[in-house]
């Protein structure tokens, strides 16, 4: 079987966009408070419904849709962080408390959208015209996923090097005590990355759902990859996640290739992350962090 | 509906969840290790028994053949997580499970895929009434409880869970004073598996059937709940975590029937599961019975000083 390599590079590179802009929150939230909130796949969630109500039930269109679910998830997202992280970490809390804490934040969430909405599968109705240039294939959609993440990370690189904020984030993620000797609200720099993390997870959440279907564990089904960005890129370091992002989306569409010659289920594909992650804690537990200064 | 079968139902499950809190409770409470995969190890115990009882095993047999293959996975995943942070083996553990758990979807030739396989009883006796042989059952589970709680109470009072609470509580500490911390977690997580392993043995002969729908993450959050809320580092306390979250789960399911709620039940009971354990850990993070200290001889001795221990001058 003639295997279209042009187009598997550029599923890649559909793939990584997705997972940049679900990652970049976690591993910013991770880098600051130190531990991984599992309950952002449900960020994802809920960014993916609020975006179908507003797009769908409302008919406000995609962009609508999008800032609404930015708009919206952000402020959950600041609310666990202020409701429930900040008290436990304050009481003194382990870093397994806080994970199984963010578990249950994870079930609260997920079990509330089921209620709210629906645990059968939703389709956004919207249709993408697809184009081809060449051997390859695209959709309107994937263009408009592959600009968000250059945007983003765009964005991202001048908010971090350039502003105020952005040098906040980094200095308090490296240092807390010398940021905050330093003269730098770092409870401030905190909530306003969960703020800033949960939103993008809403927007990866939209696109998912966009491009397959959405349903309470819509995050859930793409934590794992997630989570494997964050380790490969480095907990906290954007630069890593970014190229870790591509990576494990190359990884998992030259993957599914391989399974299909070997003839697998292609379910298997989220293994590939899970293996990738599992080489990297045992090889390199601080994932590609050493390739970037620190960020 | 018969209430005594449903009370025989729920004492068999109590059983086995707290033979899993147990074990949970040997990994986190006493050896301070993050296991967010203890469905993946009830998992292969589980397979592991259908598989075994598929080509006539006896049951004895299939339990421990459980026990074994799910400890030496325990070993196997302690592996890369012997020097992970706890943040790093939550994650690998929790992964672990899901991969497990898709494997057995996909591959229909392991045990019938998506849609499972029947499983024996352990002990039938002819012509027996669902209540004998829910009581049947209730005797093998709580023997098998009986001994894990035996093997974990022991294990927890003795040097060797002196030390492993010393490394709980000071890695570095213990490791200066010459402790192997490795090699405590890898026997924590390896001894820990083997008795979620006997415990998915006992569910899916209980059962009757295998499915890879029974092996979602939510049955390691109900663990955590049991151990968390009961006590974590105290036997008794899980046990109690794990009669408190079954009442619960079972009340809930009860008071669906009787009860007008504008939101859908089931999704209701996960929240307030979600809910209490945000709540126990804010506000009891020691869980309902505390871990109780640590006694032996020659500490008495120096607190009393009533020179029990003469051992002046080494």
């Amino acid at each position: 079987m003639a295997v279209n390599w042009a187009q598997v590079l550029l599923n890649s590179v559909v793939t990584g966009s997705l997972y940049l802009i679900g990652a970049v929150g976690l591993t910013l939230t991770y880098g600051l408070s130190g531990f991984p909130n599992f309950a952002h796949a449900e960020f994802i969630a809920l960014g993916a419904f609020v975006g179908y109500l507003v797009a769908e039930q409302l008919g406000l269109g995609l962009p609508g849709a999008l800032i609404a679910a930015f708009l919206a998830t952000g402020v959950v997202g600041f609310l666990c962080y202020r409701g429930i992280f900040q008290p436990l970490a304050k009481r003194g809390a382990t870093i397994i408390h806080l994970m199984v804490a963010s578990i249950a934040v994870g079930f609260i969430l997920r079990h509330s959208i089921g209620a709210a909405w629906t645990w059968r599968p939703l389709y956004f109705t919207a249709t993408w015209s697809a184009y081809d240039a060449g051997p390859l294939r695209v959709t309107g959609l994937w263009i408009w996923l592959i600009f968000t993440a250059v945007a983003l990370a765009v964005i991202m690189h001048f908010v971090l090097t350039k502003t105020k904020i952005g040098k906040a984030i980094r200095a308090t993620s490296s240092n807390p005590e010398l940021a905050l000797a330093s003269g730098i609200n770092v409870d401030r720099v905190i909530w306003i990355t969960w703020f800033i993390g949960a939103g993008l997870a809403a927007i990866a959440g939209i696109f998912r759902g966009a491009d397959t279907q959405i349903w309470p564990m819509t995050g859930w089904d793409i934590i794992l990859p997630i989570f494997a960005v964050v380790i490969l890129g480095g907990i906290g370091n954007f630069y890593g996640a970014i190229v870790a992002a591509f990576i494990i989306g190359l990884a998992e569409n030259i993957g599914v290739v391989g399974l299909i010659a070997l003839g697998l289920s292609t379910t298997y594909r989220i293994g590939i992350a899970f293996v990738i992650l599992i080489i990297t804690l045992i090889v390199k537990p601080q994932g590609l962090a050493m390739l970037f200064r620190r960020a | 509906m018969d209430i005594l079968l449903y009370v025989l139902d729920l004492i068999v499950f109590i059983g086995i969840f707290g033979i899993v809190a147990l074990s949970l409770n040997l990994e986190f409470g006493f050896a301070g290790l993050a296991n967010f995969g203890k469905v993946a190890f009830f998992l292969i115990g589980a397979y592991t028994y259908a598989l075994l009882s598929q080509i006539g095993l006896p049951f004895y047999l299939c339990l421990i053949g459980g026990a074994l293959i799910s400890a030496i996975f325990g070993l196997l995943i302690s592996l890369p997580a012997l020097r992970l942070r706890a943040d790093y083996l939550a994650i690998a553990v929790l992964a672990f499970g899901e991969i497990l758990r898709l494997i057995v979807k996909s591959e229909n030739w392991i045990a019938g895929g998506d849609w499972g396989v029947t499983v024996s009883p352990a002990i039938s006796l002819i012509g027996a009434s669902h209540r004998v042989d829910a009581l049947i059952n209730v005797g093998l589970v709580y023997f098998c409880l009986l001994i894990c709680f035996l093997v974990v109470q022991l294990l927890a009072n003795s040097p060797y869970g002196r030390t492993m609470r010393a490394i709980r509580e000071d890695e570095v500490a213990a490791e200066a004073l010459g402790k192997d911390r490795a090699k405590y977690k890898a026997q924590a997580l390896m001894l820990g598996s083997a008795m979620a392993g006997v415990a998915g043995g006992l569910y899916v002969q209980y059962l009757h059937c295998v499915l890879p729908g029974m092996f979602v993450p939510m049955i390691t959050f109900t663990v955590w709940i049991m151990v968390l809320l009961g006590g974590p580092a105290n036997n008794w306390g899980v046990l109690l975590g794990a009669c408190l979250v079954e009442l619960f789960d079972r009340g809930a399911n009860v008071a669906k029937d009787y009860l007008v709620l504008p939101i859908d039940p089931s999704s209701l009971q996960y929240i307030l599961f979600g809910a209490l354990i945000i709540l126990v850990l804010l506000y009891r993070p020691q869980g309902l019975l505390k871990e109780s200290p640590i006694k032996t001889k020659a500490l008495e001795a120096a607190r009393y000083e009533k020179g029990g221990v003469r051992n002046k001058g080494n």
